[in-house]
């Protein structure tokens, strides 16, 4: 079922006068010639450029456009005339009360002829989304990445032949806003709702005026060609225009390739991050969006990241699905890919014990320290301060054909001093992070001591690294 | 009927011929059939499924629908592949994009053709409800020493979706070639193990076990078959899946496959390689294990600053017929918490002098907060009696407060 619920319609004014029949009418259609699409997925908001070529008599001239069952932001229509704009004018704009969803506008023209028109308007229901598809090779040295961008169409309005472009990052109209409305950004809030509307699309359309000259032309590509998308900063945006155009139709969805990146190389890591990937030692896909990685013509865009691996026997094994965060030219790709069966980590304490236990005579600000029993210290004291020693093993165990890297991040409070050998370096002022490298089949103790100062040994939150040996 | 079968299969591939016809009325299309179908279960999580069709494609854009009625993928998962040719001149064929139409589970390729031609392709899918599931069955010796090991993989459809002659993967072990139905359940003989060697152990521990009478403070004793995952027990290739064990014994004599009987079952834990998989068979009742506290004893280091000590009593028999060894095992912290209350510290503890055990608790199975040791029992002595074997566990806890 095509729907078609905008239309433009011509009356045809007999006379030079802007009555128009109340039952018995006459009018013509004029088609799209073309329109143009620029999503912005952040606010579902769509910004539809379409022009129509009409013609006009001399004098007034009534046109009517409706936009039945779609969603269109009335407020948001706006007529232009591309040619002859200086013989033509817009006389009034009417909504007439009876008849919702459509509007009236009177043009004054000075011609007798063809004319192109241009109207804009916000709608929403179109959004777009982006996803990549990743497939690593069998030895995971390199990847196929490609990504896609969908387009979802539920205006209630069919575009077709439609020009695409889409605005990458997240605009914030408030400044835009504040601008326009001449008062200080704290107080867009207090505006009615309708002048903020009327405003925010003004302020989001002078923003695309300024990428009017963007994107490809409208022609339409050779057939069977992928199509190619370009891809332009703007501002703090990043604008996506789809070579040629497309039809997407209400409540169809179209998924297109925006790019493809063949041999993008990538590193194996394992990584122990709590606070980043919970409670397991994970498996993860390291990669950069940036030349060297035959990527970085283009920022990513938040999305679902699959991530397949070529298995030994010709087809290809699942391993995630993640949503990623928008990442910038330049910036690392990172996909956690979960435990790996083949990989046991496991933490074990060796030892307990303590030591420069302090004790306080009650009622009184003196403190003694419990040394073997060699001082008499008082009856009638209590602990006041001690160190609680822990020495751990890191046991990582790797059954996988290949070495593994291994980075392990651990996070303590309290004053704290990590003793070891594992040349550790402090991630922040309470986490630990060292590396390592394990063979295949091979197992690894980590070994390391943890001292905690208690009670008033505790000066600080904070972690001391000394390099030492630590026996089992 | 077994070619309605085909049409109305809930996964469908349709090929318009018309190009660029996605949106005509009439419609002329060819239903490329699968070629081969791969199942791949080795993601824990999900069952990934690969379906080889041959596609004949015109010169230009061609529209391919896929529609999956009734079945459970995941429309974002669908990965459409060109791998080769099809039968005869090799084409170069290029998805694109693809259109999905509203309310039905169903999309369509517009793929671009070089030439006309056929190409190879391969649409993968994650799909739901098609399940797999591990189990075992292990048939001990007589003598409890191996077992033979047979590990199946249990493949559940009710995925709505019937798959012919199929290969199956589970990540590791063989492949398989199998059908599959709807609402099927098909079992598969994974590996074969024979001759795995068990230890058969007695174990007490009252954190982990409890007692089989606290008015009489007598201990709970399960006994297990512990298999470990290595080359010297035969196996070790690969981890082991989590599963149910069903556990059977041959019977004595010259007719032991005949007399084999059922011992019991168990889930048996996801066991990595160089781990072992304990499997609990039920408790010991010939084993009588009585555990009191012979000593609770506190010493004054300075102020509330204290060193205690505790003496923990076992009073084992054994009456079977043949000596067993038994472990006994005890949580430090349990038992502190136990006699002492839980101050929430760490324990600064040793074994103090007046332990009894034979060799000091095994390192292995030891650890900072449970001691485990070994005691050989004698069995029952010839008038039906059980020895009684005295063992006694001394800890020194340190700087407790």
């Amino acid at each position: 079922m095509i729907m078609k619920y905008l239309t433009l319609i011509c009356a045809l004014a007999i006379a030079a006068t802007t009555l128009l029949a109340k039952n018995i009418d006459l009018s013509t259609v004029p088609n799209r010639s073309t329109v143009q699409l620029t999503i912005y997925n952040s606010d579902d908001l769509t910004l539809v450029r379409e022009t129509r070529t009409v013609t006009f008599k001399k004098g007034v001239n009534p046109l009517q456009f409706s936009w039945a069952n779609t969603l269109i932001d009335p407020t948001s229509v706006e007529l232009k005339f591309l040619t002859a704009p200086d013989k033509l004018d817009v006389l009034d704009t009417t909504f007439p009360h009876d008849k919702p969803q459509m509007l009236y506008w009177n043009v004054q023209s000075d011609i007798d002829g063809e004319a192109t028109i241009q109207i804009t308007y916000f709608t929403s229901g179109i959004t777009w989304s982006a996803d990549y598809l990743c497939i690593a090779d069998q030895d995971e040295a390199k990847m196929g990445l490609e990504g896609f961008v969908r387009v979802s169409n539920n205006s209630g309005e069919d575009y077709e032949n439609a020009q695409v472009r889409l605005v990458v990052g997240k605009i914030n109209l408030v400044e835009k806003i504040a601008q326009l409305a001449q008062v200080p950004m704290n107080q867009v809030k207090d505006l009615r709702d309708e002048d903020r509307q009327q405003l925010k699309n003004k302020a989001m359309l002078r923003m695309v005026e300024r990428a009017a000259g963007m994107g490809g032309a409208m022609a339409a590509p050779a057939t069977a060609a992928e199509k190619e998308i370009v891809k332009e900063g703007l501002s703090e945006y990043f604008l996506y225009t789809i070579e040629g155009t497309e039809t997407i139709r209400h409540g169809w969805s179209k998924r297109m390739r925006s790019f493809e990146g063949q041999t993008v190389p990538l590193r194996v890591q394992y990584r122990y991050r709590p606070a980043e990937h919970g409670d397991h030692l994970v498996r993860m896909y390291l990669l950069a969006n940036d030349k060297e990685s035959k990527l970085g013509t283009t920022p990513l865009p938040d999305g679902i990241v699959r991530v397949f691996r070529q298995s030994e026997r010709a087809g290809l094994s699942y391993l995630t699905q993640q949503q990623i965060k928008y990442i910038p030219i330049g910036d690392k790709i990172e996909l956690n890919l979960g435990p790996d069966p083949n990989v046991i980590f496991e933490l074990v304490k060796l030892r307990t014990s303590r030591s420069d236990i302090w004790m306080q005579v009650n009622g009184m600000n003196v403190f003694r320290r419990v040394d073997d029993g060699a001082a008499q210290i008082e009856v009638n004291s209590t602990v006041a301060g001690w160190d609680d020693h822990g020495i751990y093993t890191q046991r990582i165990r790797n059954y996988t054909a290949k070495p593994i890297d291994v980075e392990v991040r651990r996070s303590f409070d309290g004053h704290i001093v990590f003793r070891s050998s594992l040349k550790p370096t402090l991630f922040d002022y309470r986490t630990v992070q060292f590396q390592t490298q394990i063979a295949p089949a091979a197992k690894a103790n980590l070994l390391f001591e943890l001292v905690q100062h208690q009670g008033h040994n505790a000066k600080q939150n904070n972690i001391t690294l000394e390099e030492t040996q630590i026996g089992q | 009927m077994q070619r309605l079968a085909r049409y109305a299969a809930p996964a469908a591939l349709v090929l318009c011929l018309l190009p660029s016809a996605v949106f005509a009325r009439i419609k002329l299309i060819t239903l490329p059939v699968r070629e081969r179908v791969e199942i791949q279960l080795d993601n824990p999580d999900a069952t990934l499924v690969e379906e080889e069709r041959v596609v004949p494609l015109v010169k230009g854009e061609n529209q391919v629908d896929f529609s999956w009625a009734n079945t459970n993928i995941d429309p974002g998962t669908i990965v459409f592949r060109v791998i080769g040719p099809g039968e005869g001149k090799a084409v170069d064929a290029k998805v694109l994009s693809v259109s999905y139409p509203p309310g039905e589970a169903a999309l369509v390729w517009t793929v671009a053709a070089t030439d006309s031609g056929s190409a190879r392709v391969r649409i993968s899918y994650l799909l739901g409800n098609l399940n797999k599931s591990f189990a075992y069955r292990a048939t001990a010796s007589n003598d409890e020493t191996t077992l033979d090991l047979s590990q199946y993989m249990r493949l559940q459809n009710l995925a709505n979706e019937e798959y012919g002659s199929t290969e199956l993967w589970a990540g590791f072990g063989k492949e398989f070639l199998k059908p599959i139905g709807i609402n099927e359940t098909k079992e598969m003989l994974m590996n074969r193990f024979a001759q795995v060697p068990i230890r058969k152990t007695y174990t007490c521990n009252p954190q982990e076990f409890d007692y089989l009478d606290r008015g009489q403070n007598k201990l709970r004793v399960p006994m297990h078959y512990v298999i470990k995952n290595d080359k010297a027990s035969k196996l070790g290739a690969a981890s082991l899946p989590a599963g149910k064990v069903r556990i059977f014994i041959q019977g004595a004599g010259a007719n032991a496959e005949s007399a084999t009987a059922f011992l019991g079952e168990d889930w048996g834990k996801f066991t990595p390689i160089d781990d072992e998989m304990r499997l609990y068979l039920g408790v010991a009742q010939d084993i009588v294990v009585q555990r009191t506290i012979e000593r609770r004893d506190q010493t004054r280091v300075a102020g509330n600053l204290y060193n205690r000590e505790i003496i923990i009593k076992y009073e084992v028999e054994n009456f079977k017929p043949q000596p067993v060894t038994l472990d006994v095992a005890e949580s430090i912290s349990f038992v502190r918490n136990e006699i002492f209350g839980d101050n929430g510290r760490e324990i600064q503890w040793e074994l103090g002098p007046q332990t009894t055990f034979q060799g000091g608790p095994d390192a292995e199975k030891s650890s900072i907060d449970k001691v485990l040791f070994h005691a050989p029992l004698p069995a029952k002595s010839a008038d039906g009696k059980a020895i009684k074997t005295i063992l006694k566990l001394h800890l020194i806890l340190k700087n407790e407060w």
